[in-house]
């Protein structure tokens, strides 16, 4: 092909080029375009509303454009994943050389494909119990080492490490950097996971993914993953774009972390708490010891006491028991016999037993309590 | 055998301070527990002031070569 010399060519300068293309774009008028609402952009500052039309089928978008107000007139509010009709007009934004369908109108066409696919999908695994809270893992205290499952340089792996190295440095952090968006994200987060939870040491596992539009985050709501999640050799804390999104792979994970840091924070201790722990502990040891020494020296204390006075002790036990026998004695004594009004009979020296030791007009001693008598024997009868 | 983790170090303490906290050992007991606490303390803090982040990164070798769409943000 020969190419003409410059000085034929009709050349263009990028805007008058675009304000051109604006007048042959902005002829077409009144056209219908179908597909499902996504990344939808709405501020209450704005008086335009923007979103992207995507073709479920192939994924091809369109820029779309709409006055806040018409937009907000739509009852009920239109959501992302709804599936609409557009009609309007196109138009150049010059500036960046870009079309978008400025539309009047847009209506609903039943619910958006992937929302309802994925609205389904979410009913038939927590139908499974793949959701149940009574499923998810406790956390390790002191993982050995962490798994993180991320996109290739996002910020995610940044934000982790660097949490992680603040927090609790004494962990081994082993990373998977794998696909996070298009059609072979699904199976290639769910190999990173396999091969991440298999490493030697890792007791837990982060999936990390920052923000983006419903279909961004779609992998993460894909069956094969969110099942790989659910059945992971580890537990697994999931940090997958925002709060609201809440893509499936948050319900089967073991616990959710709305930012990668926030996660990082879950699944290592903090360094700082421990080491006040430890003082802690320490103090508790120097104050249980203190303790026992102490029990021990008021033992010792008491048994010196009690040695002090247990002579005494001995002495009047002793006195008592001496006490006692006294008594017994007293009350064998025939003293005691002569009180209760007996006598004892003497002949001589010998105790008068029997009537017959004696005879008639002899001479016996009768001894009583008070006193005594001399008497004669008038009769004896044996 | 391996070196205990810092977990199980950190279990131990635990258990001789409970040990102790307990106040039914006698006092040569105490005092051997009381060696080994501190011994476990100073363990355990060793292990902390010497720890240091180990980043590995894990090759997938998938065939899909290295993802090239822009960084999730």
């Amino acid at each position: 092909m020969e190419t003409r010399a410059a000085a034929e060519r009709k050349v263009y300068s990028v805007a008058e080029f675009n304000r051109r293309l604006a007048t042959y774009v902005g002829r077409v008028r009144d056209v219908w375009v179908e597909g499902e609402i996504s990344e939808l952009r709405r501020s209450p500052a704005w008086g335009t509303v923007f979103l992207t039309l995507k073709d479920t089928r192939t994924g091809a978008c369109l820029s779309l454009t709409m006055p806040r107000r018409r937009f907000d007139s739509i009852e009920p509010a239109l959501t992302e994943g709804e599936r609409v009709q557009a009609n309007g007009s196109l138009s150049l934004y010059e500036a960046r050389g870009e079309v978008s369908l400025r539309a009047g109108t847009l209506e609903r066409v039943g619910a958006g494909d992937h929302a309802a696919a994925l609205a389904l999908l979410r009913r038939t695994l927590a139908a499974e119990g793949l959701f149940a809270p009574e499923r998810k893992r406790r956390l390790p205290r002191f993982p050995r080492a962490v798994g993180l499952l991320t996109g290739v340089d996002a910020a995610a792996r940044g934000d982790v490490v660097a949490a992680i190295a603040t927090r609790y440095p004494a962990v081994r952090l082993v990373i998977a950097e794998t696909r996070v968006q298009g059609p072979w994200a699904p199976g290639a987060i769910v190999t990173a996971l396999g091969r991440l939870s298999a490493c030697d040491g890792v007791d837990v596992v982060i999936l990390a993914r920052g923000g983006g539009s419903f279909e961004d985050l779609l992998p993460f709501s894909d069956e094969r993953v969110v099942r790989a999640i659910a059945g992971c050799a580890v537990p697994v804390v999931s940090a997958v774009g925002h709060e609201q999104d809440e893509p499936l792979c948050d319900l089967a994970a073991d616990m959710r972390a709305p930012t990668p840091t926030a996660a990082a924070r879950l699944v290592v201790p903090d360094l700082d708490e421990l080491r006040a722990g430890l003082g802690r502990s320490r103090q508790r040891l120097g104050a249980g010891t203190g303790r026992a020494l102490e029990r021990d020296r008021a033992r010792v204390e008491r048994s010196r006491e009690r040695l002090a006075v247990a002579p005494r002790l001995l002495l009047e036990r002793r006195r008592s028991a001496l006490d006692r026998s006294a008594a017994r004695l007293q009350a064998l004594s025939p003293r005691a016999t002569l009180a209760r009004g007996y006598a004892i009979v003497r002949a001589g020296d010998a105790v008068v037993r029997d009537a017959g030791t004696v005879s008639a007009g002899g001479l016996v001693e009768i001894e009583l309590e008070q006193g005594g008598l001399g008497a004669r024997v008038e009769e004896v009868r044996p | 055998m391996s070196e205990p983790s810092f977990e199980e170090l950190q279990r131990e303490l635990d258990e001789v301070v409970a040990r102790l906290e307990r106040g039914d050992v006698p006092l040569d007991e105490a005092l051997a527990l009381w060696r080994r606490g501190e011994e476990l303390h100073r363990a355990c803090v060793e292990r902390l002031d010497r720890a240091e982040l180990e980043i590995e990164d894990l090759r997938l070798g998938d065939g899909s070569g290295r993802d090239s769409e822009p960084p999730g943000g």
